[in-house]
């Protein structure tokens, strides 16, 4: 295997800069990733506070600059807060941060299958955020949405179409590589004795989202490589005055980016079943249907991408059978929304910061999940397309839900990851604080959606005096929701320094925390190889793994 | 919130008591109703024990330290399965029963003609008359804010009959626009090379606006147009007068690049 000699002892993170940048070691790769998303997550939240202000009084209130118009800079903040927040954040924080990280200590692996790939698949990332930092030169603003419709992404008016798909062709080369390599880790590399019903719910989250985006990217980057060729080349796939479809666009690009919202939920119910089973001492309610449910919504999840398009003018029977095949995906949701709630039954729940975080994320999960279904009821779907509501409801499951559980799964892993414990006071009042900020924001964006008609992507709308009050009541939850982000982070900051962690703080018999030390060591774990008992199981409370194996 | 949450109610239930406003809006309204009493008791039965759990089984130091070793439960998981499956494919029906209905003209509407372009809508009637808005037309360029219908000029209004369902054929000359009403509840993409139709009635005279709802550029927010309903004999006046200003130029549509 071609792992870099590491010295036995000491700690994942060693010391110099040069180690940091040849790495392949999968734990440094993971966390460059991990820094990576939050940086971006952190810019494109900025963007988002911009188009709140924008929003919260009609007219435009952004500048005109460089030739462009006030709304032009609001359309381009709106595709950098879309796609840095969906593929930058929502995806690389799972696939890339917490993947990387995590699946080779759950499996008992030394490292990923193909170490080199994996730090190749982190720089073709990198040169991806490179091109993103790029739009921030104006004259480079990408005005198209991240969804980049056709024949608009081949106007003028939508910006450099070319840089858009290099990017979106460099994330995908990047996704591609990282999730070839986890399956392949999940696959070949488990230890002794780990069988496919002894890994952990978060390794099967990772697997269905990896096994999504092998299936799926393929089509957003041919979608992609078309609009290039129509508008440089002289191909004509989607410019109707010469035969093309502008459908067949808004086709291929949902089959990959409906998929992908479940790459960015699953691993999020991953952290939730981990955490929540952790924290309750109990094992998981229904271990084997929580791990089918993951599998099934992966594949049901490639049967629905037609929803987005209930109003594009494609035939009325596609959008009644995709009515259906949508609402199913209610099924095994809810089964894992059920079985949660069942592990909670005669549970002993320690409440800290990770398992509020998760309690949050499922909770918000379910108002988005409700919400979810008029979006698929085609019929509720022609009143409420492309309005604030659609907005609301997946900011409440990808926004929310999915930041939550990200947010649970960094204060959970943080004393394996660091070293150090953080501030449990900060940690739950950072919850508090964006708990109550995104309800406030997100319901009322859903109520102006659903009841006043207000269309998405709107910077200036009409002096109603009633949208302008609920803009500006968004607007007041979307500030109490930042200063919770912003404690978040300086809780992380400030816990480098803090109190030492033991081996194992919260008493989990998985192996990331029962088999290794505190920070993990360059070889992950304390023996080599790795073998369980007969009986292991990464939530077997009962039998006292969590305390001696 | 409570105010609000009342007030999603009375929007879901009050609406069967008073006549009909506009179509398809009443078929949505039966959809949005239906959904809105499953999903609040979905909430409910899934909310209410999951806090009672949270609040009697948390960590108690000497009392409750161990959760129980339950592992699952093969005939409940088969409940949870079934139950929902049914209550989805129920939804789906259901939707697909009012789907039918909002999407199906009746007989003898009035068939226009809607053309989308960056950015402003045009409307043709059978008699060869159009309207003309464009997105500087809803706005007041000194305050750069929208103009309220009212002050919109009346050339920039599409007139439409008041109690006769009105036929819509949409298109477009550039890129996807998206002809949107929201006192009807309907929305259709209008789509370059394609025809797409959809179909409103308002029974109730006033103005009500047209927003584009699929993006479209600089001036999306702003490609705005009203529509002026009115009673029937005043529309026909209308249609058959000459008395109207002359449409506006045609602007040429910016050509998708070669």
């Amino acid at each position: 295997m071609a792992v870099a000699h590491l010295p036995p002892s000491g700690t994942w993170y060693g010391a110099t800069l040069k180690e940091w940048i040849f790495t392949t070691d999968h734990k440094k790769v993971g966390m460059l990733y991990f820094i990576t998303a939050l940086v971006f997550f952190v810019v494109a939240g900025l963007f988002g506070l911009i188009i709140r202000f924008e929003q919260s009084a009609p007219g435009i209130q952004l500048p005109g600059m460089f030739g462009q118009e006030g709304a032009d800079l609001y359309n381009y903040v709106l595709t950098g807060h879309g796609a840095v927040m969906l593929l930058w954040w929502a995806v690389t924080v799972w696939t890339g941060g917490f993947a990387n990280f995590l699946v080779p200590l759950m499996i008992g692996a030394r490292d990923v299958a193909f170490p080199r790939l994996n730090a190749f698949s982190y720089w073709s990332f990198f040169g991806a955020s490179l091109l993103v930092l790029l739009t921030l030169i104006p004259g480079n603003w990408i005005k198209m949405l991240w969804t980049g419709y056709a024949p608009y992404s081949m106007n003028d008016n939508a910006g450099p179409t070319s840089l858009y798909v290099l990017i979106v062709l460099l994330y995908s080369v990047s996704s591609t590589a990282g999730s070839v390599n986890m399956i392949t880790t999940i696959v070949s590399m488990r230890a002794k004795g780990i069988g496919w019903t002894k890994l952990n719910l978060f390794v099967h989250a990772i697997m269905a989202a990896s096994l999504i985006q092998l299936f799926g990217v393929p089509s957003l980057m041919g979608s992609v490589i078309l609009l290039f060729t129509d508008k440089y080349l002289g191909t004509n796939f989607y410019n109707p005055m010469l035969g093309g479809d502008p459908l067949l666009y808004q086709h291929l690009l949902w089959f990959y980016s409906h998929p992908v919202v479940y790459v960015m939920i699953l691993p999020a119910f991953g952290v939730f079943s981990e955490v929540i089973s952790t924290m309750s001492r109990k094992p998981i309610f229904g271990y084997i249907s929580m791990a089918l449910a993951i599998y099934a919504i992966a594949f049901v999840g490639f049967e629905t991408w037609v929803h987005h398009m209930f109003v594009s003018g494609v035939p009325d029977w596609l959008r009644v059978l995709f009515s259906y095949t949508t609402l199913f995906v209610a099924v095994p949701t809810g089964i894992k929304i059920f079985n949660w709630v069942a592990t909670l039954h005669r549970a002993a729940i320690r409440y800290n910061t990770a398992m509020l975080f998760t309690f949050g994320g499922i909770l918000m999960f379910l108002i988005g999940g409700l919400t979810g279904i008029p979006n698929a009821m085609v019929s509720i779907d022609l009143g409420i397309s492309d309005s604030l509501f659609i907005v609301g409801h997946f900011h409440y499951v990808l926004g929310m839900a999915l930041t939550f559980g990200a947010f649970s799964g960094i204060y959970y892993w943080y004393p394996k990851v660091t070293g150090r414990m953080f501030s449990e006071g900060l940690g739950k009042l950072s919850f508090w604080l964006m708990l109550i900020g995104a309800n406030i924001m997100f319901f009322f964006q859903m109520y102006m959606g659903m009841a006043e008609g207000m269309p998405r992507r709107y910077p200036d709308y009409p002096p109603i005096p009633e949208w302008v009050q609920l803009m500006q009541i968004q607007t007041v939850g979307a500030l109490i929701m930042s200063v919770g982000i912003l404690i978040s982070f300086i809780n992380w900051f400030k816990s480098l320094k803090g109190p030492k962690a033991p081996d194992n703080p919260w008493g989990s018999p998985s192996l990331e925390w029962s088999m290794t030390t505190t920070p993990v060591g360059p070889n992950n774990f304390k023996k080599l190889p790795v073998e369980v008992p007969d009986d292991w199981h990464p939530y077997a409370y009962y039998k006292g793994y969590h305390t001696h194996i | 919130m409570r105010n609000l949450l009342l007030l999603l109610l009375l929007a879901g239930t009050a609406m069967a008591k008073e006549e009909i406003f506009a179509y398809p809006r009443a078929f949505w309204e039966n959809s949005v109703t239906v959904w809105f009493w499953v999903a609040v008791a979905i909430y409910i039965v899934v909310a209410v024990p999951s806090i009672y759990f949270m609040v009697k089984y948390r960590y108690r130091p000497k009392e409750n330290e161990e959760g129980a070793h339950i592992e699952g439960n093969t005939a409940i998981e088969i409940v949870w399965t079934v139950i929902p499956t049914i209550i989805v494919l129920f939804l789906g029906t259901y939707s697909f029963a009012n789907f039918v209905k909002q999407r199906k003209a009746p007989e003898g509407s009035l068939e226009i003609k809607v053309t989308a372009f960056m950015w402003g809508w045009e409307f043709e009637y059978p008699n060869g008359k159009k309207v003309y808005t464009f997105f500087n037309q809803v706005a007041d360029p000194e305050k750069n804010i929208y103009l309220m219908p009212d002050k919109v000029d009346d050339s920039a209004k599409a007139y439409i009959p008041a109690g006769k369902p009105i036929k819509v054929y949409c298109t477009s000359r550039d890129v996807i626009h998206s002809f949107f009403v929201h006192e009807a509840r309907v929305t259709e993409d209008c789509v370059p090379g394609r025809i797409t139709k959809l179909w409103f009635q308002f029974n109730k005279p006033g103005e009500y606006w047209v927003f584009c709802r699929e993006y479209c550029g600089t001036w999306h927010s702003r490609m705005a147009s009203v529509l002026k309903v009115v009673p029937e004999d005043e529309f026909n006046k209308w249609l058959g007068g000459d008395a109207q200003q002359p449409a506006p130029a045609e602007q040429p549509a910016q050509p998708v690049q070669q």
